[in-house]
């Protein structure tokens, strides 16, 4: 081998990389994420405002629905938008974001893109909580805290069952979609037992929705958001070792078992968030950072554009339950689920060669 | 031999050693009350034949595998005790199983071996920009900065997962039988750059199978069976038939090799006394199965 030197290096940072130096501080941002990242949030906000003036009851002239969000404009509209429409598409923004960047932490996690936080049974243990809460007579909570608790039950669940495994995301997902099978074993107990009305009160919470989100839920939501994502991110930097084998990333500095346990936290609680105001559409996990991913190209982990590309589709997944059968509603879950069956199909068919992972 | 010079090269200096050190998995031990002292600045290469336990003392010195009793002092500190990312700064270790994430390119492979010098406020410097391009250069990997690891042969992989150790730039480098998958010129081309890493000041310890590249870059060469040192020392001294009859239960011919100097070691075959027993277990099978 040569042993030319080089003093000087050619470039500043690596190809692809942009450099952002403040002071001692320096950042690496990679292009295509960062070119990613802007597409998505341009199609969200564009999604955002189909969604808040066509489709529905009655159209809102764009013009108009500009006007309210500025403080102005008629009352008619005023209603619609701030009472009706503005506080579901906030709920789908935050609820798809919460989701999406908990996808991409657990896939990255198991070193598996089937294993998202829906797969592995967090949401079946939501729903089996909130469902209980309404079922329940005796039970008075609200439905929304119960489902944060089932998320968590089921994730300590399945990681106390799975523990000693470390490394192996198999026997986790394993172990995970065998907690997930009980806890909708029990949702359906449940639901069988009920009285119809309560089933009836029920019903959202096992398909996913966003209908008739509370402003306290939404508030609630916003701010779990607001140290969950920074989290998430920071994590996703860390985690970017994870796809070497064990003994890679050991050599590399990385704390294998802190980092799990943290990751393992951050994707509980984003899900738990996710989960608890709209219900088990984890599909979202699932396929939100598989665009993230196909768009920048990237080996990293793209906690932030997943994101957004999961606020994106539940933004539009939402708009199209409410108008195509109209005026019939589709849930949202059950219009991620039409999405994502075909979409896991086409994974596997899309990649004959190589393994699913 | 050319010096090899890495002008960012960290002079760090750090010593390694064990007391006593067992190591196991579940109920087996493999490596049992080793005392071993890395010199600094040299290459040492661990043999000894198959289950030996050379690579789990590899792992061992690498914090992989924690002491079941006895120690791996590092700096005459227990490696168990330090900061894994301080630790990942003074020994880099290049497991034989090791794998990358789908669809890395070379560079970024050779560009995670700064990840220990790196912080969340400190992410990229002249210095590791630096360091990258010479490992690249080191490792003659120039021209397939820009190919995924998958696309290219072996040989091309193991050196990029050199460079990258190399880029981890630490004072002890700990190699897994690096050339176990090269051909005859990458095998050389990876024991040179070995070389030009010891002369560069760079403490490196190896495990091969092949025993006269063994004799030939080892200045320290530590004999393994059974998890125990059956002796140490420079090759020249240490190698003898006798010694490779006992660690492998093989005959053999030792000759110096003319141009180097070293001894060259051919099997012939296995010892009477070892082929005895496997007839005389295969006899009892045989018994057994007529009855």
């Amino acid at each position: 081998m040569k042993s030319m030197v080089v003093r000087r290096p050619s470039h500043m940072a690596p190809a692809g990389f942009w450099l952002l130096r403040l002071g001692p501080w320096t950042q690496l941002v990679s292009r295509r994420s960062f070119v990613a990242g802007a597409l998505l949030l341009l199609l969200l906000a564009c999604a955002c405002l189909v969604s808040l003036t066509f489709g529905g009851s009655r159209p809102i002239p764009v013009k108009d629905a500009l006007l309210v969000l500025a403080g102005q404009g008629d009352a008619v509209s005023r209603l619609l938008i701030n009472t009706l429409r503005m506080p579901r598409i906030l709920a789908a923004v935050l609820t798809g974001a919460a989701l999406g960047a908990a996808g991409c932490l657990m896939q990255t996690l198991a070193r598996n893109r089937l294993a998202t936080p829906g797969i592995v049974g967090l949401d079946n243990g939501a729903t089996a909580f909130a469902v209980a809460s309404i079922v329940a007579t005796s039970t008075s909570l609200l439905p929304s805290i119960l489902a944060l608790f089932g998320a968590a039950t089921a994730a300590v669940l399945t990681f106390a069952l799975a523990s000693g495994s470390g490394s192996r995301g198999y026997r986790f997902i394993v172990t995970g979609i065998g907690v997930g099978a009980m806890f909708s074993a029990l949702t359906n107990l449940m639901l069988s037992q009920a009285p119809i009305d309560a089933a009836n009160r029920a019903y959202p919470w096992t398909v996913g929705s966003l209908n008739g989100t509370s402003a306290v839920a939404i508030r609630a939501l916003a701010a779990g958001l607001f140290f969950g994502l920074p989290w998430a991110c920071l994590l996703g930097r860390q985690l970017a070792a994870m796809g070497f084998s064990e003994r890679v990333s050991i050599s590399l500095g990385v704390r294998l078992g802190a980092l799990r346990m943290t990751t393992l936290a951050a994707t509980v609680w984003l899900t738990a968030l996710g989960v608890a105001v709209a219900g088990p559409v984890g599909l979202v996990a699932l396929i939100a950072p598989e665009i993230a991913r196909y768009l920048a190209k990237q080996r990293g982990v793209p906690v932030l554009n997943s994101a957004w590309s999961g606020a994106l589709l539940m933004v539009v997944a939402d708009w199209a339950g409410r108008n195509i059968l109209s005026p019939i509603e589709v849930p949202v879950g059950i219009v991620m689920a039409i999405i994502g069956g075909p979409y896991l199909i086409w994974i596997v068919l899309r990649q004959p060669d190589r393994r699913v992972q | 031999m050319k010096r090899f010079e890495l002008p960012c090269i960290g002079d760090a200096i750090a010593t390694l050693e064990t007391r006593d050190l067992y190591l196991g998995y579940g109920r087996r031990m493999v490596v049992n009350g080793l005392n071993l002292h890395i010199p600094q600045g040299q290459v040492t290469v661990i043999v000894g034949p198959n289950g030996c336990g050379k690579s789990t003392l590899l792992a061992g010195l690498a914090r992989l595998n924690k002491p079941r009793s006895g120690a791996v002092l590092l700096n005459g500190q227990p490696i168990g005790s330090l900061p894994t990312r301080d630790v990942a700064r003074l020994l880099a270790l290049l497991p034989q199983d090791a794998s990358a994430p789908e669809g890395i390119t070379v560079n970024e492979l050779i560009r995670f071996g700064r990840q220990p010098h790196q912080g969340m406020m400190r992410q990229w410097s002249s210095k590791d920009q630096l360091i990258v391009e010479n490992a690249l250069h080191a490792a003659d990997l120039v021209e397939l900065a820009d190919c995924a690891l998958e696309s290219m042969s072996g040989g091309q992989r193991q050196r990029a997962w050199i460079a990258m150790a190399i880029a981890q730039d630490t004072p002890l480098l700990l190699l897994d039988e690096p050339t176990s998958a090269l051909d005859l010129c990458h095998q050389i081309e990876v024991f040179e750059l070995v070389r030009q890493l010891t002369n560069a000041g760079k403490t490196v310890v190896m495990v091969l199978h092949d025993l006269s590249s063994a004799c030939r870059y080892a200045d320290h060469l530590v004999a393994m069976k059974a998890g125990r040192i059956v002796i140490e020392g420079a090759p020249d001294t240490v190698v003898t038939s006798a010694l490779i009859e006992e660690l492998y239960g093989v005959s053999c011919v030792l000759l110096k090799c003319p141009q180097t100097g070293t001894p060259v070691i051919t099997a012939i075959q296995p010892l009477p006394h070892k082929q005895q027993k496997q007839q005389g277990q295969t006899e009892f099978v045989a018994e057994e199965f007529q009855c």
